[in-house]
């Protein structure tokens, strides 16, 4: 019993640990994008060229939006229209799972084709169009591995939601929310 | 049947006008047994994709500029070897020898080859008079892809990276001064408001090809298939009227726009040519066996 | 009318979806994968992450998330605290008071960001503190931004203008010249909304800003300074050819850091903490623009909004009539599509119509940026409402009727670009007398 309470203990911070690494990734590849286009800029003023730049800013662009997926659904981030979540009162708790359950499956449908259509580009060797000639699914790879994590943490916040009652969900500061109920 | 044809360019732009005019004829020819439903525009898939798209099933039918996917196979970019051919002429006994090399290319990549049509060739554009390529040097030169950043090396040209849909933008501001492009893009685009003169170099004239999803196509009987074939040599050959006849009609519009506009100059259809020489040469060494035949074969017809 | 049932399905799935608190972005592909299952033969989940590649992967995207950034390092910084105390003794007694520096700011912002998404984030996260704490109205403070932040779209440069422009072949230069105009009147119609609105409300009485000298008020003016160096910085950078239009939110958010750390509070807490929030705020309008794509593809082969389109062109109407229908017609398209969707997906058969009616296409176009801007504040698919529920906590339905009147207001805009298309056509045209060159 205490072994397993243990494990799920650990496994606990893991998941969350996963979630704030996405989060973290995605904020190294905003920064690579402020990077490239300041390259690019400079490059351009002094009469050189950075081949590829704005295809590896868009890279970079999928790559930082993918990875903070789940972050973002962890923190509260994503938005939803709470309209009759709020009317249902003390039966909010059926239509939060039925949400939830529906988030779960999405995203599980999301990521499987993710994963696929990446595998496909990998396959056929499908090469970039542009100056860069990277093969699609090096990069697709963000796409494949942010997906996944959004499926995961869906679950693992439905499961939570029914087992215990609370999603586990806690929005980032809130300070500058008005009071009252969201 | 219905299918789906994805298109990259506006549902005014002559190509996709043709590709209209094809999906028509294959209703009637077919008594309505196969219709194509033409998206313009990009509506389902933009560009970039389509290929792809057509290629594992998510669209049975579509429209790509084939050059755009030469860094998958060399022979996709046979049409856009810079300064190999200078006339419509050329160009079309060029890709009559191209042609089922590059049709069998795309059956390797589970497609159909059904037609394909030029675009007009492609000028310089330029924010002053040139005569030589020595003019060239530190102009700012829009590249976007390797062979126009190959090209603004070779000219000494100082290559800035803008994405298409930037190119007016960029014109405006100067952070661009010359591009390579058809009369058409200039004609458009209303390049004249930013750009002075339009040399026509001819440099190259590159094809929007039209192929089906190979499994599609195998699934179609007998009689269907001949109906699109028909349609199709019919859709290229009145797309290659209506490319000449837009040649004529944009190059007019730039000059009524104000822009100066005309053959280039001798010496710097030379330079052009030299640098023509050097990135045939170029392609040549990627495109192997294959590609060396078509090219010889085009040159002993000369 | 073939339409009906798909359309019928395509509505029941959206607001079962959306209703029951589903998160936007997944319920979009929810309705999208149903209507692909019923309608098309081809493979649904293929054709989805395709499409949501090529969306999330696109270059000109990058902008966004470096807006939002720069918007999260101001509100970090005293940068919002100061513009108000600058402004504050100046525009305190105009009617309406600080509320303008919602509409103003959107409008200079919008010069800078072709998105309106950007926009929002950037000036809603400075100036939505500033007026709370000043007592002003809260759907006075929403709702303003919302419709404001729309101007994005209009003053250029502007998404919406290149994607018409492409789609028509028309000149985007004359396009964003076209915008100008309009975008400055309709920046003036909402002010003097705020303006009447103030007076007539009973519930807008702000925290009376103290009287102060004309000396006092110049000096208050010095905390200006900053803010007007940055929008220098960043509208001079593109105007004067150093940055395109993307790039300009790379000298933003430099500009920005370089603000923090000038006043002293840029550390290494404050610059993560900044990070962060924009990875979030990005990654949930990512979401959202991912089964937005999904959506626009599925409708796409369904072929709804070139249906209806088409049977719009079979009524045969007169030039007004025509502009009426199609007044309607994009308003409903813009509840469920986002802007650019709406314009590609029915150009195709619109173009034709406008032409045969003679229309003038860049007068067309700053119309349909009218109207693609009310798309974005309409339920229940409004981009500007998500981003403001997003950033405020509010639900959707009181964001939706703060913003309401501003969508009437555009609704009153489209009638004076009717009654006077000089607004639009004026400019351009009198710069193309220009020689050529
Ligand atoms: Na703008
Ligand atoms: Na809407």
């Amino acid at each position: 019993m205490a072994r397993a309470a243990a494990g799920l203990r650990a496994l606990r911070r893991l998941l969350d640990a996963l979630y704030l690494a996405g989060g973290v990734i995605a904020a190294g590849f905003l920064l690579a994008i402020l990077g490239l286009i300041v390259a690019q800029m400079v490059a351009r003023w002094t009469g050189h060229v950075v081949p590829g730049a704005s295809d590896y800013a868009g890279y970079c662009m999928a790559a930082a939006s993918f990875f903070a997926f789940a972050h973002a659904l962890d923190r509260g981030a994503h938005i939803r229209v709470g309209l009759l979540l709020t009317a249902l009162g003390r039966h909010r708790r059926w239509a939060e799972i039925w949400a939830m359950a529906v988030g779960a499956v999405t995203a599980t449908f999301f990521a499987r084709y993710a994963v696929k259509g990446t595998y496909w580009s990998w396959k056929l060797g499908d090469v970039s169009q542009g100056l860069d000639r990277t093969p699609l699914w090096v990069p697709q790879l963000s796409m494949a591995a942010g997906t996944v994590l959004l499926a995961i943490c869906f679950w693992d916040h439905l499961i939570r939601l029914i087992a215990t009652g609370d999603d586990g969900i806690r929005t980032e500061q809130a300070e500058d929310r008005p009071a009252g109920p969201r | 049947e219905t299918w789906d044809m994805p298109m990259a360019y506006a549902a005014s732009n002559f190509h996709s006008e043709v590709g209209a005019e094809f999906a028509r004829c294959v209703g009637e020819a077919t008594g309505g047994a196969l219709e194509i439903v033409t998206h313009p525009s990009g509506a389902l898939f933009g560009g970039a994709e389509i290929k792809r798209a057509v290629q594992t099933g998510q669209a049975n039918i579509g429209e790509r500029l084939l050059s755009a996917h030469e860094n998958e196979n060399p022979l996709f970019g046979v049409d856009s070897i810079p300064f190999l051919v200078s006339s419509f002429d050329e160009h079309e006994r060029l890709w009559a020898i191209a042609e089922p090399h590059v049709a069998a290319a795309l059956e390797e990549d589970n497609l159909h080859y059904l037609y394909s049509v030029p675009w007009p060739p492609q000028g310089l554009y330029v924010n002053k008079p040139v005569e030589t390529v020595e003019d060239l040097k530190g102009v700012k030169f829009r590249s976007y892809s390797a062979a126009t950043a190959r090209m603004a090396e070779l000219t000494r040209m100082v290559p800035v990276q803008v994405e298409a849909a930037e190119l007016s933008q960029a014109l405006a501001t100067g952070v661009a001064e010359s591009f390579i492009s058809s009369g058409a893009t200039g004609y458009d685009r209303k390049v004249w408001e930013h750009l002075s003169h339009f040399y026509e170099v001819d440099a190259w004239l590159p094809r929007n090809a039209v192929f089906a999803n190979l499994d599609a196509w195998t699934g179609l009987d007998e009689a269907t298939r001949s109906a699109v074939g028909d349609c199709a040599a019919k859709a290229q050959a009145e797309g290659l009227e209506r490319s000449k006849a837009y040649t004529a009609f944009t190059v007019e519009g730039l000059k009524e726009g104000g822009m100066t506009v005309g053959r280039a100059p001798e010496g710097l259809v030379v330079g052009l040519k030299a640098i023509g020489e050097t990135m045939t040469g170029e392609w040549l060494d990627r495109a192997g066996d294959e590609g060396r035949a078509i090219v010889e074969a085009y040159r002993q017809g000369q | 009318m073939e339409q009906l049932a798909p359309i019928a399905i395509f509505l029941f799935v959206l607001f079962l979806l959306l209703g029951s608190g589903v998160w936007v972005g997944l319920a979009l592909m929810g309705v999208a994968y149903v209507g692909m299952e019923l309608f098309t033969l081809r493979p649904a989940g293929d054709a989805m992450i395709t499409r949501i590649w090529s969306a999330s992967s696109s270059w000109t995207l990058t902008a966004l998330p470096l807006f939002i950034w720069m918007g999260e390092i101001l509100y970090r910084t005293r940068l919002s605290e100061d513009m108000f105390r600058g402004l504050a003794p100046w525009m305190a007694r105009l009617p309406g008071g600080l509320i303008h520096t919602n509409i103003v700011g959107c409008t200079v912002f919008a010069a800078v960001s072709g998105s309106s998404a950007a926009t929002l984030t950037t000036v809603g996260r400075m100036s939505i503190p500033e007026l709370r704490r000043r007592g002003y109205p809260e759907p006075m403070v929403i709702g303003t931004l919302a419709g404001a932040a729309t101007l994005g779209l209009m003053i250029p440069p502007s998404l919406t203008l290149i994607v018409y422009g492409v789609t028509i072949n028309e000149s985007i230069t004359r396009l964003f010249m076209a915008g100008v105009v309009p975008g400055l009147v309709l920046a003036a119609l909402f002010m003097a909304y705020v303006a009447l609105a103030s007076r007539l409300s009973k519930s807008f009485a702000p925290t009376p800003e103290p009287a102060l000298s004309l000396i006092e008020r110049l000096k208050a003016a010095r905390h200006l300074l900053p803010v007007l160096c940055l929008i220098v910085v960043v509208i001079g950078s593109m105007y004067l050819g150093y940055a395109t239009a993307t790039e300009a939110a790379a000298f933003g958010v430099l500009g920005a850091l370089a603000l923090a750390a000038a006043q002293g509070s840029l550390s290494a807490a404050s610059f993560g903490a900044s990070l962060m929030g924009a990875v979030r705020t990005s990654a949930m309008i990512a979401l959202i623009l991912a089964g937005a794509a999904f959506l626009s593809l599925s409708m796409g082969f369904t072929g709804i909004p070139r249906g209806l389109a088409d049977l719009i062109a079979g009524f045969d109407l007169s030039r007004v009539q025509l502009i009426l229908a199609l007044l309607v017609f994009y308003i409903v398209l813009g509840c469920f599509l986002d802007g650019i969707s709406s314009v590609v997906l029915t150009m195709a058969v619109v173009e034709p119509m406008i032409r045969a009616a003679g229309i003038d296409l860049i007068w067309f176009g700053i119309f349909i940026v009218v109207v693609v801007e009310m798309a974005q504040i309409t339920p229940p698919i409004g981009f500007n409402l998500f981003v403001l529920q997003g950033m405020t906590g509010h639900g959707m339905g009181f964001i939706a009727r703060a913003a309401l009147p501003m969508f009437l207001i555009m609704v009153v805009m489209v009638f004076v670009l009717i009654a006077v298309p000089g607004l639009a056509t004026w400019l351009p045209d009198s710069l193309r007398q220009r020689p050529g060159g």
